[in-house]
């Protein structure tokens, strides 16, 4: 009887599949909201706690598959009462104490690191559904408010007061260090030393409802004069629109009752209920990181919300003329 | 009292003192995870009641070398009951590491046996309780 092949239809053969799946892993190590690219103090310490543990299992998962091959194919005889009493005293008792102990004592030794006091700027962050209202406390006393993005001098620790309005969120900017939950009616403290300038990307950490995965931020590490320069202007009351266009919108963001729930410093819109739009325009996103700052996006954003982030508390302004919105998002993009 | 069965006298009621000295035993090998538990029970409750009321009163060094202290006792009374129970488990004289057959001699050693592995697992446990005091000593 002939031997019955059968073809397979397979899309990439074995090796190649664990080096496609390898490939797409490695991608992941990139980009600006990685754990394993630092861009601070913090991120670096926990990289090399990875890397360290990394190492350790990996010499561990040799270790143990060496003594299956040995216990199962080499030598496959019952062993003596002796060697399998040294092997349960040495591998099973002093070998993970000493292990446990190493690690235990390289955990506590680097915590005191990430746990220094802040000698930075102190901003406060609060969760809401879903975007983060940020604020920066200054020396005098004042408070400078912002919305969706935090920016951070390069070099010193910054000091995070986190707390939430409704339900536990939790901070995360991966590529600078640690993350830490918001709660409700309490105010968690953390620092962060970030050290290389540039985006990177913070990301809500614990389920708090249906756009819980549309609500991100970016974090932009500046040179510290860029940053003083940066929050003197995120301080100073909105422009006054430059078009005629941007005009009818800053009109129509006060008729439309826009005002009620959002800020746009400088003019009379001091609703506190929904982000502060007093430099949206300047923002490196819009909505929490969903959407990019085109005028485009503005007028997508304004026409509906629930859209691009279900459960929005924003209404949709759809009963508004094409005209109308792209008016609005003319004068919002303008809000630098 | 460490004996072996041949120099002990014999006892008028054999059975019923061997009873009461395993039950005694039983409740022996409990002393070491006991004393761990409440060495866990008294730091953990102590730093936490300073770190929320007292942190900004007084320093945490009184607390900190009071623990200590409490710890060193602790460890030295597990050692203690580990060196007992590791006496009662008689490993050295009969060559047995477990005690299968279930005699009253082997049901004794047995519990030797387990109280001294207890008392180990327990003073490892104590160590690691106490390390963050060492190490880090603060609230924060």
């Amino acid at each position: 009887m002939p031997r019955e092949t059968r073809a397979r239809p397979t899309f990439l053969s074995g090796p190649s599949r664990l080096a496609l799946l390898s490939f797409l892993l490695l991608a992941a190590c990139e980009g600006r909201q990685s754990a394993l690219v630092p861009g601070g103090e913090d991120a670096r310490i926990l990289g090399d706690l990875f890397w360290v543990m990394l190492a350790g299992a990996v010499v561990l998962w040799f270790g143990m598959n060496g003594l299956f091959y040995w216990a199962t194919r080499r030598s496959p005889a019952a062993h003596s009462q002796r060697i399998a009493n040294w092997l349960v005293i040495l591998g099973g008792i002093a070998f993970p104490t000493v292990t446990l102990s190493a690690l235990l004592v390289y955990g506590l030794s680097i915590m005191p690191d990430l746990r220094a006091t802040g000698d930075g700027p102190v901003i406060r962050v609060t969760g809401e559904q879903w975007w983060w209202r940020v604020e920066y406390e200054r020396e005098d006393g004042s408070t400078v408010t912002t919305a969706n993005e935090i920016r951070l001098p390069a070099g010193v620790r910054s000091t995070f007061l986190l707390d939430s309005k409704e339900v536990i969120h939790s901070f995360w900017v991966p590529s600078l260090g640690g993350k830490m939950d918001m709660f409700p009616g309490r105010v968690n403290e953390m620092t962060l030393g970030p050290e290389r300038p540039g985006i990177y990307r913070g990301q809500c950490a614990e389920f708090c409802g249906e756009s819980h995965a549309w609500m991100a931020f970016e974090a932009e590490v500046m040179e510290p004069d860029a940053f003083e320069a940066w929050l003197e202007a995120e301080a100073a009351p909105a422009v006054t629109p430059a078009s005629a266009e941007a005009a009818r919108g800053a009109a129509l963001f006060l008729s439309q009752g826009c005002g009620a729930c959002h800020a746009v410093r400088g003019t009379p819109a001091v609703g506190r209920v929904g982000p502060d739009l007093t430099h949206v325009g300047s923002r490196h996103s819009l909505a929490a990181g969903r959407l990019g700052t085109s005028t485009e996006d503005f007028a997508k954003w304004v026409a509906n919300p629930g859209a691009w982030k279900p459960g929005a508390e924003m209404p949709a302004y759809d009963h508004l003329t094409g005209e109308q919105i792209d008016a609005i998002a003319a004068y919002l993009e303008g809000l630098e | 009292m460490e004996r072996s069965d041949q120099d002990r006298p014999s006892h008028p009621r054999e059975d019923e003192h061997e009873f009461a000295e395993e039950r005694e035993s039983l409740w022996r090998i409990t002393l070491g995870p006991t004393i761990w538990a409440f060495h866990f029970l008294i730091s953990y409750a102590a730093v936490s009641v300073y770190c929320f009321k007292f942190e900004r009163m007084f320093s945490m060094g009184v607390l900190r070398i009071a623990l200590i202290a409490m710890t060193v006792a602790m460890l030295a009374a597990i050692a203690w009951i580990g060196w007992r129970a590791f006496l009662r488990w008689d490993v050295r004289d009969t060559g047995e590491f477990s005690n299968p057959e279930g005699s009253a001699e082997d049901r004794h050693q047995f519990l030797g046996h387990a109280g001294f592995l207890l008392a180990l697992v327990s003073f490892i446990g104590v160590v690691y309780d106490t390390l963050p005091l060492i190490i880090l000593g603060t609230c924060r």
